[in-house]
C-alpha cells in the first residue's frame, strides 16, 4: 500500500513537506529517494518548517548530517537532516550509524535514501520522487503504516 | 610568536609554520582527492582514515621545511581547524594538535575554517587596505562576507540550498564528468556557448543570499529535454548562469557598501571564469582584486595558522576540552 500525492510547483512539493511533517513521531527515520532535482531538499524544507524549525536549512552534502533544534507539539525535538550522496558503500552507512541519530524525540530524514534502505531494514518510511515534467513531482510514500498514521496518510495524499 | 597550523577538515590533509609577521616559513598539502575521484565526491570515512596516516608525516614535514627540530621545535601554539567540516576528519586534526600542544607544552587554539580562508588575502599581500568585501565560494560553502579589518566580519549573504562548488560537482556527476566538479567544468566551458541552454539566474531578490538548487534542477532537465547540445556548451551555459548569480550578489554589496577591495576566497576562487568576471568587476568600481593564487584557494594550513595567531592574541588559548563543531558557523565566530 502506498500513498501518492502530485505537486504541481516546488511550493507544492514544499507544502507536502510540511503536511508530512504533522504525521511524524519521533524515532522516525524517513528515506527519500529520486534522482538529482526531484525536489527532496525542499521536501524536506517543507518537513522542517512544519516541525518548527526556525534557523535556514541547507544542503547537508557537505557534512553529511545537520541537525536543526524543532517547535512543535508533537514531541519531536530535533530533525535528523542526512545526505548519504557521497557515501560509498554500505558498510559507511554503517559506520554513520545513522539509526542511533535517532534517539528518543527525534525523526531523521535521509536523502539518496536507497543506499541505507537495507541498513534500516523495514522499519522505515520510505518517499520515492518522480519527476513527472518541469515542475510536476510525484511522491510515494511507503512502509511500515498502522493504521492511525494510514489515515493520516490518507489525508495527506489528498490534500 | 609562531605557530604550526593544522587543517583536516575535509580531503587536505595540511600543516603551515606562520609567524605573528604574517610570513609563511612552510606549507604542506597533502590530498586525497584521488582516492574520491570514483566516487564523485569526498567520502567521508576514506578522507577521515587518510588524515590518520598522513596527518604525522605532513606536520614533520612542515616543522623541517621551516628549519624546525620535528621533536622539539620552536614554536609558540598549534592551531588547528576544529570546525565546520566532516567530523571525522575535524577530529584527527582536534586530536593531532592536542597531542602536540601537551608533549611540547605550548597552548593550542581552535580555529574556524571559514575564518581561515578570510585571512588568505593577508597572507599574499600584507599591506592590504581595508574595508574588504569578499566571496567565499567552495564545495561545502557560498558566502558574501563585509571585512573591516582581519578577524571583523560580517556575513552580508550566504546560500540558502547548495553552496557553488557542491552545484559544480553535482552538475559534474550528472553529466559523467570526473570529481572535483569545478576544473572539469571551467575546461569543458572554454569555447562552448554560454547561450546555449537558457537557464535561470536565480535570487534575483535584494538581499545576500544564493540559492543554487534551482539551477542545478534545471541544467538535469535542460539536458534531458535538448539531449543533443553539446558537453562544452552545457557546461558553458551552467557556468556562465552560476557565475551570473554570484556577480549580481557581489555587484549589489559594491554598490551598499564602501570598500577598497574585493577577494574571492575558496576553492571555487580558483575557476577562471569567475575570476575574470570579479576582475572585470573591481576594475568597474575602482577597488583593488584580491585574487589569490591557485594553492591559496585550496584549503590549507597557512592561512589556519594566520587566523589562529588573530583568534589567540584577542581570545587567548582554547582548553583541551575543546571538541570538533561539523556545523560551525562564521556569524558565530566570536
Amino acid at each position: 500500500m502506498s500513498y501518492r500525492r502530485r505537486c504541481t510547483s516546488d511550493v507544492r512539493t514544499n507544502d507536502a513537506g510540511e503536511d508530512f511533517a504533522q504525521l511524524l513521531r519521533s524515532g522516525d527515520i524517513v528515506l527519500l529517494v529520486g534522482p538529482l532535482g526531484a525536489g527532496k531538499t525542499t521536501f524536506v524544507k517543507g518537513v522542517a518548517r512544519g516541525l518548527g524549525v526556525i534557523e535556514r536549512v541547507t544542503s547537508p552534502t557537505f557534512t553529511v548530517v545537520r541537525e536543526h533544534e524543532c517547535h512543535n507539539e508533537l514531541g519531536i525535538a530535533t530533525l535528523q537532516h542526512c545526505d548519504v550522496y557521497r557515501v560509498a558503500s554500505l558498510d559507511e552507512v554503517l559506520d554513520l550509524a545513522l539509526g542511533e541519530l535517532v534517539e528518543e524525540s527525534a525523526v531523521a530524514l535521509v536523502e539518496w535514501g536507497d543506499i541505507a534502505a537495507s541498513v534500516f531494514g523495514r522499519d522505515v518510511l520510505r518517499v520515492t520522487f518522480e519527476v513527472q515534467s518541469d515542475e510536476i513531482r510525484v511522491l510515494d510514500v511507503e512502509g511500515v503504516i498502522d493504521a492511525q498514521r494510514a489515515n493520516a496518510l490518507e489525508v495527506w495524499a489528498t490534500s | 610568536m609562531k605557530v604550526l597550523g593544522i587543517e583536516t577538515s575535509c580531503d587536505e590533509t595540511a600543516a603551515a609554520v606562520v609567524d605573528d609577521a604574517l610570513h609563511v616559513h612552510s606549507t604542506v598539502i597533502e590530498s586525497s582527492i584521488d582516492q574520491h575521484r570514483d566516487f564523485g565526491g569526498v567520502v567521508p570515512e576514506l578522507a577521515g582514515r587518510a588524515h590518520v596516516a598522513t596527518i604525522g608525516p605532513v606536520v614533520r614535514e612542515a616543522l623541517e621545511g621551516a628549519g624546525l627540530d620535528p621533536t622539539h621545535p620552536a614554536i609558540d601554539a598549534v592551531a588547528v581547524t576544529s570546525g565546520p567540516g566532516l567530523i571525522g576528519s575535524l577530529l584527527v586534526g582536534l586530536s593531532a594538535a592536542k597531542t602536540y600542544a601537551l608533549a611540547w607544552g605550548i597552548p593550542f587554539v581552535g580555529v574556524n575554517h571559514l575564518e581561515g580562508h578570510l585571512f588568505a588575502p593577508l597572507l599574499e599581500q600584507r599591506d592590504l587596505e581595508w574595508p574588504l568585501l569578499t566571496l567565499l565560494v567552495s564545495g561545502g560553502h557560498s558566502l558574501i562576507v563585509l571585512q573591516e579589518g582581519p578577524g571583523h566580519h560580517q556575513v552580508l549573504g550566504e546560500t540558502i540550498d547548495d553552496a557553488a562548488g557542491e552545484a559544480y560537482d553535482k552538475v559534474a556527476r550528472w553529466l559523467g564528468l570526473g570529481y572535483p566538479g569545478g576544473p572539469e567544468i571551467d575546461r569543458l566551458a572554454q569555447g562552448g556557448n554560454p547561450d546555449a541552454l537558457a537557464l535561470p539566474v536565480s535570487m534575483i531578490g535584494d538581499d545576500f543570499d544564493f540559492s543554487f538548487s534551482g539551477l542545478k534542477t534545471a541544467v538535469v532537465r535542460a539536458t534531458q529535454k535538448y539531449p543533443d547540445v553539446a558537453i562544452g556548451d552545457v557546461a558553458a551555459s551552467f557556468q556562465a548562469a552560476l557565475g551570473e548569480q554570484l556577480l549580481r550578489k557581489l555587484r549589489r554589496a559594491l554598490e551598499r557598501y564602501d570598500v577598497r577591495g574585493v577577494a574571492l576566497a575558496g576553492g571555487v576562487a580558483a575557476n577562471s571564469h569567475l575570476r575574470i568576471l570579479v576582475r572585470a568587476l573591481a576594475d568597474e568600481f575602482g577597488v583593488v582584486a584580491h585574487l589569490p593564487s591557485l594553492a591559496m584557494c585550496t584549503d590549507n594550513a597557512a592561512m589556519i595558522g594566520a587566523a589562529g595567531l588573530y583568534r589567540f592574541a584577542h581570545d587567548g588559548a582554547s582548553a583541551l576540552s575543546l571538541s570538533a563543531r561539523p556545523n560551525w558557523q562564521l556569524v558565530d565566530v566570536a
